[in-house]
């Protein structure tokens, strides 16, 4: 094995987790993704402890946090930006203090888990869509504003087992501000676009379920779309050898989502009677997949919703997402995070982490929640791993306890 | 230190001892000989003629990786919180959790209090195996291994159909147990999972798969004769074609002249054991399987049992689960195609009593245990949590164990079911020795770990001590002590100590060469490197708890 391959990193900048990236396009900052470049520009280096925004030793910020937990009642573990490792310390974190546990996307998240609980689904994975895909129906969503390779990665590639994927049938069905251009084909075929407001999606998807499943459609247009339109559609996805069916669960960010996102899902059962489909959650940020899947082998239950109004502190982690914190007048804040954090309002407590995959080691799933690939250290640094620091402030209450 | 276990009355069917009463030393980790009178003992527990066996194996227990876990998010409806005691609290703090999808320290916990030192997660798929690990790597007290999954994979198809040789293919089946760190290779529907990829909906033994145009009984060769090559001592574990269709007894037997006399294993045969006799056009086989296994002595089967209560089926089978999912209870079930690799099935079940088929279920799992006649060819399992959670074992050896018991709760049935089963008639009550080779000794020797399921001297020290008492359930249920690696672990069915276990893993050698085209097809059609699909030692050691003991093999 050459140098160079084992040097590639897998990139944790979005779900799609990339694992292409050499050290040689770290070091010259050469990207296909704005996400990529972003991510791997960021600096590590001077980051401080910090106890109200004044620089603190490590230990005297350990002392400080776990003060702020001991005089908390009911904490919430939140942000949760991490990897597996990291979320393997909150859970344990989260037991000890008696915290709630929570993540920033949790309520994207929960959305598909909704669905998932009430149903169930039939999903597929990257791998399989690259090589059997012939029809790709991307509902309400570009997947491209969240995973700017998916084209590039699984659609647009060279070889595939059982298709020609220059051949694919891209379809765009509803969504706002959709970047529609990855979908053309590499020989310049156009996708097909079938418009309306994302707000429109539940009426639009609701009829094309409906279509699939044979049953009788009187209106002659819905949200604008002709039906004979949507019934051109079923039609595609029955006669397609694989179809796909692409939602992304951020961008149905509208009240009773789910019910849009369990109409994607039934689509695909009733299609599965005959011929054969499957749907494909995308998107995926911040470890969203890897905390909620290690919080329910932990724990036995998925991740909760946040309720900051309930909770009197606050420990946050926002390891990939340097400029997110926790909303305004929750309180006390303690941030095991990003070293490169942006404060709006200084937090009680800020103790830098190194970031898995770029200043230390971890394990991350990605979107379609069957691949977890190692992250590795791409700009080594000598921060403490949130695993550590969560060790620290555990041993310290643990101590104080004794 | 010394540890000594005096006046222990010992069952190790692998050493031949029948209750013979001894003392047994104990000394970092491993069974010694008596030491020297000048060897200082330093702990001694007198067990006043108390049973001993070595710690129970389970040898095919779905307990971690992508489909237990979408099994433990499937049922809410079912959680409920507990608050628990010290030293499990000390790890899991409010614990949450169905009984038939515990979370990862439930599941290391549970095992252990019933005796059970290792189990086996015989369902790895190979592109899932560094989720199968970590969430082995979270569950304690136990020892943890698995099977990894080939013969739906495309790459593995691809060289079949391509002709390739025998040694490619045992290659690459070794490179795969190096890459996904398993002991052992499954295969699950041969050739079904890729064929639903398809848009079949069966696939027979002897039916070219629709795209391949290689048979599942080609599979089956290959595989076996793969496995039996490459040396390692888990016989191929075979999820037949047919999952639980009526009728499907025929391919189950035909499955076994498969492999031409190598040794194969038969898993969960319940699920493989239906006739289509009677009525409803449902009937039990088991007879005919028991038969077949008594004759066929390069055959081992586990039963997969099935018992009264809410569960979650979760499979590899997608294909076959694809149509279950219609009689799912709760009515919800996930089906998924996985990267080329295989694909998965989870699919609430509520086994019941009264309902036909679920009686005769349970009751032809019964008949194949009673019917088989060589313990070491028949292993205790439930398919955990397919036919039920593994905690429901002390339940099954009183059933096997107690003929009134087991008629009693018969006389319950269906009783149409019970006009179609002959398991009263069978008179069989399984002995304490029997019930040790069939969870210790034939376990650990199927899967090649030598120094585990027996009590000789540098066996380590993974033991259990039951009080004899007539209610086989309540002996089986609460051991008295329980150790692990030598550790004093569980006293009167109470975890005291926690530790975690490590895993097993056979990796015998191969041609590095067979990378080369690995590689290359991975570069081609795959989404990941392969560099990232091997699984390092370190990925298992990783968080300091977990780490790898590889079983030299041949």
């Amino acid at each position: 094995m050459t140098n160079q391959q084992d040097s590639m990193h897998a990139c944790p900048a979005c779900g799609l987790l990339c694992d292409d990236i050499s050290g040689d396009a770290i070091a010259r900052q050469q990207f296909s993704c704005g996400k990529a470049a972003k991510f791997y520009a960021r600096v590590s280096t001077g980051a401080q402890p910090q106890i109200a925004g004044r620089a603190a030793s490590l230990t005297d910020a350990v002392a400080a946090a776990v003060a702020v937990l001991k005089q908390a009642n009911t904490p919430l573990v939140a942000g949760s930006s991490t990897d597996v490792h990291g979320a393997r310390a909150l859970v344990r974190l989260a037991q000890h203090t008696g915290a709630a546990m929570t993540h920033m996307n949790a309520s994207s998240t929960l959305r598909n888990m909704k669905v998932l609980q009430h149903r169930g689904w039939q999903t597929t994975t990257l791998t399989e869509v690259r090589n059997r895909a012939d029809v790709i129906l991307m509902i309400g969503t570009d997947v491209v504003t969240h995973n700017t390779r998916f084209f590039d990665r699984v659609v647009w590639v060279d070889d595939a087992m059982f298709t020609d994927p220059a051949a694919r049938k891209i379809i765009y069905l509803g969504g706002d501000k959709l970047s529609t251009k990855p979908g053309i084909s590499p020989d310049g075929r156009a996708p097909e676009v079938i418009a309306c407001a994302a707000e429109h999606l539940p009426e639009v998807v609701a009829t094309l379920r409906a279509l699939v499943m044979d049953k009788p459609v009187t209106v002659a247009s819905v949200a604008g779309i002709a039906v004979s339109t949507l019934k051109t559609l079923a039609d595609t996805l029955k006669a397609a050898k694989y179809a796909t069916l692409v939602w992304v669960s951020k961008d149905l960010h509208y009240d009773h989502a789910e019910l849009t996102i369990e109409n994607i899902t039934e689509t695909v059962v009733a299609l599965n009677q005959k011929s054969r489909a499957m749907g494909l959650s995308m998107g995926g940020s911040d470890g969203d997949t890897s905390v909620n899947y290690a919080h329910t082998w932990l724990n036995g239950v998925i991740i909760d919703a946040p309720e900051w109004e309930s909770h009197d502190a606050v420990v946050w982690v926002n390891s990939y997402s340097p400029d997110a914190m926790p909303p305004a007048g929750t309180g006390p804040v303690i941030v095991l995070g990003a070293p490169d954090s942006q404060f709006d309002v200084t937090p009680a407590v800020f103790i830098p982490v190194a970031t898995p995959g770029l200043d230390c080691n971890g394990q991350q799933f990605r979107v379609d929640g069957s691949v977890t690939l190692p992250l590795t250290a791409a700009k080594p640094s000598d921060l403490p791993t949130l695993s550590q620091v969560v060790a620290l402030i555990e041993a310290q209450l643990q101590g104080d306890l004794a | 230190m010394i540890t000594l276990l005096k006046n222990a009355k010992v069952i190790d069917p692998a050493n031949h001892k029948d209750g013979v009463v001894q003392d047994i030393y104990i000394r970092d980790g491993r069974i010694i000989a008596k030491p020297a009178d000048s060897e200082k003992i330093g702990q001694v527990h007198d067990l006043n003629g108390k049973i001993v066996m070595a710690g129970a194996i389970d040898m095919h227990s779905h307990i971690g990786g992508g489909k237990v876990n979408i099994a433990r998010m499937l049922l809410p409806e079912y959680q409920a919180m507990r608050r628990l005691e010290e030293p499990e609290a000390h790890i899991c703090g409010a614990n949450c959790s169905h009984h038939a999808t515990p979370n990862t320290t439930d599941t290391g916990m549970r095992y252990i209090e019933m005796g059970y030192t290792a189990a086996f997660e015989p369902a790895i798929l190979a592109v899932n195996a560094r989720q199968a690990h970590m969430e082995m790597g979270d569950t304690p007290m136990i020892d943890k291994g698995g099977y990894a999954m080939l013969g739906n994979d495309d790459y593995f198809l691809r060289l079949l159909s391509q002709n390739a040789d025998q040694k490619t293919i045992n290659d690459y089946v070794a490179w795969t147990l190096h890459a996904t760190q398993t002991i052992g290779i499954k295969v699950v529907n041969p050739g079904g999972i890729s064929a639903f990829k398809f848009n079949e909906r069966r696939q027979d033994l002897d039916q070219q798969h629709s795209h391949y145009h290689i048979t599942p009984r080609r599979i089956l060769q290959a595989l076996s004769r793969a496995v039996n090559e490459i040396g390692i001592a888990k016989p191929l574990h075979v999820h037949c074609n047919n999952l639980g269709v009526a009728g499907n007894f025929q391919t189950t037997l035909d499955t076994m002249g498969a492999s031409d006399g190598l040794p194969m294993h038969l898993t969960h045969i319940q699920f493989h054991s239906y006739g289509t006799e009677g009525d409803k056009k449902f009937s039990s086989a088991a007879a005919n399987i028991a038969e077949a296994i008594n004759s066929n002595k390069h055959i081992t089967a586990d039963v997969g049992q099935i018992l009264f209560g809410q569960t979650v089926t979760a499979s590899g089978d997608n294909m076959m689960q694809h149509l279950n999912a219609k009689v799912a209870n709760p009515k919800k079930s996930v089906i998924m195609d996985i990267e080329c690799d295989a694909g998965c099935g989870v699919v609430p079940f509520k086994y019941r009593d009264q309902n036909y088929v679920n009686a005769l279920q349970w009751a032809i799992g019964l008949e194949v245990f009673l019917s088989v006649d060589d313990p070491w060819r028949v292993f205790l399992t439930t398919d955990h949590p397919n036919g039920a959670p593994f905690t429901s074992y002390p339940h099954l050896i009183r059933l096997l164990m107690d003929k009134t018991f087991r008629n009693d709760a018969f006389d319950k049935l269906n009783l149409d079911a019970q006009a179609m089963s002959n398991l009263k008639s069978l008179d069989r009550e399984y002995s304490l020795y029997e019930i040790a080779t069939m969870t210790r000794s034939a376990p650990a020797k199927l899967i090649g770990l030598q120094d585990r399921g027996h009590l000789g001297v540098g066996a380590a020290a993974d033991i259990t001590v039951y009080t004899d008492q007539a209610d086989k359930e309540a002996m089986f249920a609460k051991p008295d002590l329980v150790f692990k690696d030598g550790e004093l672990v569980v006293k009167e069915g109470k975890v005291v100590k926690v530790v975690w276990g490590a895993t097993h893993t056979a990796k015998p050698a191969f041609d590095v060469g067979v990378e080369k085209d690995i590689k290359q097809y991975f570069d081609r059609y795959h989404t990941m490197q392969m560099n990232n699909f091997k699984i390092s030692n370190d990925h298992i050691a990783e968080d300091g708890r977990n780490h790898v003991i590889n079983h030299a093999q041949g």
